[in-house]
């Protein structure tokens, strides 16, 4: 069989699979969503307080431009689990005893994360077309210019999007929630990168080659245009530059040459976890630091404790068990959250701790506001794996049933999962509240204390009804970078940025939280009702 | 102590029924639960240890309906599903104290128990390590503790022997055996010598439906005297596969010995055998089948 017909196979076999899941479904409405969200105005494209008239130029630019930014974004979160599936379904194992390479295995994956980005990316080119019939400012129908920003602009970044995901899939650290958090901020720099380097090649998602075109038509057209170009959410202040005429891209060769090189790029980063990728050998991703010598052998550099052997082993009659106290069973609740808080905390090293510790520290030691702002911030997105297991371990690990099965579950577990995250928020910012509290900031600390609820009822919510990780610990992320970070007030789940609106913030926040909870206590409970 | 199964069925989406009116009532002992792979053992297992919900009919414990309140059932079950999962970071001490916790014991209760059960099933020299080094043997062992941990009235184990060697699996019948006494245990395998070893009634399932029920005595009556072994060359094992039910054949020096079930001695040279309750099982499955393709046709 050819390597062409075996990348097939593995793209095709991949790409059915995650097609026929509910999950696939919710992606096409997202997209669905975008291009809604274009079409009706609620994410437009800026020239400074202006936009154009809605051509096929105009539409093709800013509708590819949302599919390039949120697709490159959110896709990622979509997309990476590919070698994730198989490892946990274990065919990766039944692959890995096939001279299947991992180039041909994972050109295969790429393809099939390609081909779900470009589904989404296809229902955003069908909005787009529908846009102009249905705006019907410009009459004039361009099928080059409405659609081939798509192909020139978006069909490269995605192409990057979903190398990057299995990049992230070969190297073991990068699998989980660092990769996931890690991924934001390299797709802001990715965003930024022409701007910061001054080369406007260097442009991946395409938004410089749209901007770099649009800016001498603005100069002509937009009276006291002062070069700024943005994709905005939300914004209804947004005027109809009616002098701004604009063709669209011209696609030169240096152009498509640039574009041709990011799909290469992405080729390239595919090439590239090839080599990283451990092929689904356990040896070969093991942590060796984390192997005590006496389990070292055979069976240990496969993964694996080696079966107990001793001198107790025999097959006559088991140990005695001593009956269990007859009556009712009802242990204390602060036993399950112990029990609870280990499991959340354990796995962690020491250095995990360290800093936290260090961040903590250093809240009660420096100035109010830099401890309340930035170093509440930084001590609230420390604990993200933490939360972001909410909700999520008993799917992840395959402990349903054996939790499911027990008596009492819905009404003491998730109860007991949601207060660890508040005692984990509490204890890694408890110095911003004691230095509030000492203040007398009663307003700022009641932000804090919504912030602390806040937080884990969304990673509870969204990992409850999502049986994933990844979705909280992408939204935490842009959110906690907008918010806390970028100090933008109402994003601001800490309350630092929120001035004297600190108190009302914060019974929003705590609104919000309390919905949250309620949305993830009304999933478990379907959950446990079976199907 | 009593579990009523009353006419069960489940369908699952896309019109699959996995099972079809089921019912059984079951007091203490053991239950060997048979069946061909899809027969519908795992759905029923998963219904009586209130993680699905019936289609249809009723799961009664002690007369309460579980649908209506599953904790009356889920606070003397102890449940080993087929596929369960663990905590890799935790060790088997930590894992078992917190499902302790959720099924609510006790904290000097637990700690005992635990101790005992990982005695039992022999990982006391293993319990500090965490699981997510432990082999898939060792972690069934981890499985069976779990699911012993609240002392339950109703024991379900789902394929409980997969993945251990001989020496655990002979050892986690003698426990059944042992812990049957005033508690219903289910087992449910398609490993006949595990249900021979330890069952004090069978029920076999096909197709989602009940075929059978009874002591395994009363299974083995159904095939008494209509078990022959007979001795062929190699060459003409498949026209006697094709004309009887052959339960086992062996390679021997002489040619191939074949069990057969049949009402009649296949050939005048055969011998008659004491029936094996895996004779038994066959033989009722084979007669199962050909009533629902005979209904079938008509």
């Amino acid at each position: 069989m050819s390597a062409i017909r075996i990348v097939y196979a593995i793209a095709r076999a991949d790409f059915l699979e995650r097609v026929r899941r509910y999950s696939y479904l919710v992606t096409l409405l997202f997209a669905v969503y975008l291009g809604y969200a274009a079409g009706t105005g609620k994410i437009s494209l800026r020239l400074g307080d202006y936009r154009g008239l809605y051509t096929s130029a105009w539409i093709g630019a800013m509708v590819s431009l949302v599919a390039t930014t949120f697709l490159s974004l959110v896709g990622f979160y979509i997309v990476k689990n590919a070698v994730d599936r198989d490892r946990q379904t274990r065919v990766g194992e039944i692959l890995a005893g096939t001279p299947l390479t991992r180039i041909t295995y994972l050109l295969g994956k790429f393809l099939s994360n390609f081909a779900v980005l470009v589904s989404m990316v296809a229902v955003l080119a069908l909005a787009a077309v529908a846009m102009q019939f249905l705006a019907a400012e410009d009459r004039a129908f361009h099928v080059g210019a409405l659609l081939l920003p798509f192909l020139f602009l978006t069909m490269p970044a995605v192409a990057i999007t979903a190398a990057m995901a299995l990049l992230f899939e070969a190297f073991r650290f990068l699998r989980g929630g660092v990769g996931n958090v890690l991924w934001f901020f390299l797709w802001t720099f990715g965003i930024a990168l022409p701007g910061l380097t001054g080369h406007s090649q260097l442009d991946p998602s395409g938004l410089w080659t749209v901007f770099q075109s649009m800016v001498p038509a603005a100069r002509a057209g937009i009276p006291g245009y002062v070069e700024s170009f943005s994709l905005t959410v939300a914004d209804k202040s947004v005027r109809v530059a009616t002098g701004f005429h604009w063709n669209g891209v011209e696609w030169t060769f240096g152009v498509l040459g640039w574009r041709l090189a990011w799909t290469a790029v992405a080729f390239a980063v595919v090439l590239c976890s090839a080599w990283f990728f451990d092929r689904f050998d356990p040896a070969r991703s093991r942590r060796k630091s984390r192997v005590k010598p006496r389990q070292e052998g055979a069976s240990a550099q496969a993964g694996e404790a080696p079966e107990i052997k001793t001198a107790r082993r025999h097959t006559a009659t088991p140990t005695h068990l001593s009956p269990l106290p007859a009556g009712p069973r009802h242990s204390g609740s602060g036993r399950l959250l112990t029990a609870e808080l280990r499991l959340a905390l354990k796995g962690y090293r020491w250095w995990w701790y360290a800093v936290a510790g260090g961040l903590l520290i250093a809240q009660f030691a420096a100035p109010l506001e830099i401890s309340r702002g930035p170093l509440l911030a930084f001590a609230w997105i420390w604990p993200i794996l933490v939360w972001s297991a909410l909700g999520t371990r008993e799917a992840r690990f395959g402990t349903e049933q054996l939790l499911f099965s027990c008596p009492r579950i819905l009404p003491r577990q998730l109860p007991a999962a949601w207060v660890v995250g508040i005692l984990v928020a509490a204890l890694t910012g408890l110095g911003a509240a004691a230095r509030l509290a000492l203040a007398g900031q009663h307003a700022g600390l009641l932000a804090w204390a919504a912030g602390a609820m806040f937080v884990p009822s969304l990673a509870l919510a969204l990992g409850v009804w999502s049986g994933t990780s990844k979705f909280f610990e992408g939204l935490y992320t842009a959110l906690w970078y907008v918010g806390p970070m970028n100090r933008v007030p109402g994003l601001d789940f800490t309350g630092s940025a929120s001035g004297p609106q600190a108190a009302r913030d914060a019974v929003l926040y705590l609104g919000i939280a309390a919905i949250l909870l309620g949305a993830a206590f009304f999933r478990r409970a379907r959950q446990l009702r079976g199907t | 102590m009593k579990l009523e199964i009353e006419n069960v069925s489940k369908t699952y989406r896309g019109k699959v029924e996995a099972l079809r009116s089921f019912s059984l009532e079951l007091g203490p002992g053991v239950l060997g639960l048979l069946g061909p792979n899809g027969a519908g053992k795992s759905t029923l297992m998963r219904i009586l240890a209130t993680i699905t919900r019936p289609s249809a009919g009723r799961v009664l414990w002690n007369g309460t309906d579980v649908k209506n309140d599953p904790d009356t059932l889920r606070t003397v079950l102890g449940y080993l599903p087929q596929d369960f999962g663990i905590y890799p970071n935790l060790s088997a001490i930590e894992f078992l104290d917190y499902l302790a916790a959720v099924k609510g014991l006790d904290a000097a209760s637990a700690r005992k128990r635990i101790h005992q059960l990982l005695e039992l099933v022999n990982l006391a020299d293993a319990a500090r390590r965490p699981l997510g080094g432990f082999s898939g043997g060792m972690r069934q062992r981890v499985g069976i503790a779990q699911a012993l941990l609240n002392d339950p009235q109703l024991l379900i184990v789902d394929e409980p022997t997969a993945g251990l060697d001989p020496e655990e699996r002979v050892r986690f019948r003698n426990l059944l055996s042992e812990l049957a006494g005033e508690r219903i245990v289910i087992l449910s395998t398609h490993i006949v010598s595990d249900v021979e070893a330890v069952a004090t009634d069978i029920a076999l399932i096909a197709q989602g439906e009940l075929v059978v029920h009874g002591a395994p005595e009363a299974l083995l009556a159904g095939v008494s005297g209509k078990v022959w072994e007979v001795v062929i060359p190699s060459g003409e094992l498949p026209t006697l596969r094709q004309d009887y039910l052959v339960s086992s054949t062996a390679h021997r020096n002489d040619g191939v010995h074949a069990r057969v079930v049949a009402d009649a001695a296949p050939r005048p040279d055969a011998r008659a055998l004491e029936p094996s309750l895996e004779d038994a099982y066959l033989a009722t499955l084979a007669t199962h089948r050909n009533r629902v393709s005979a209904e079938a046709v008509v």
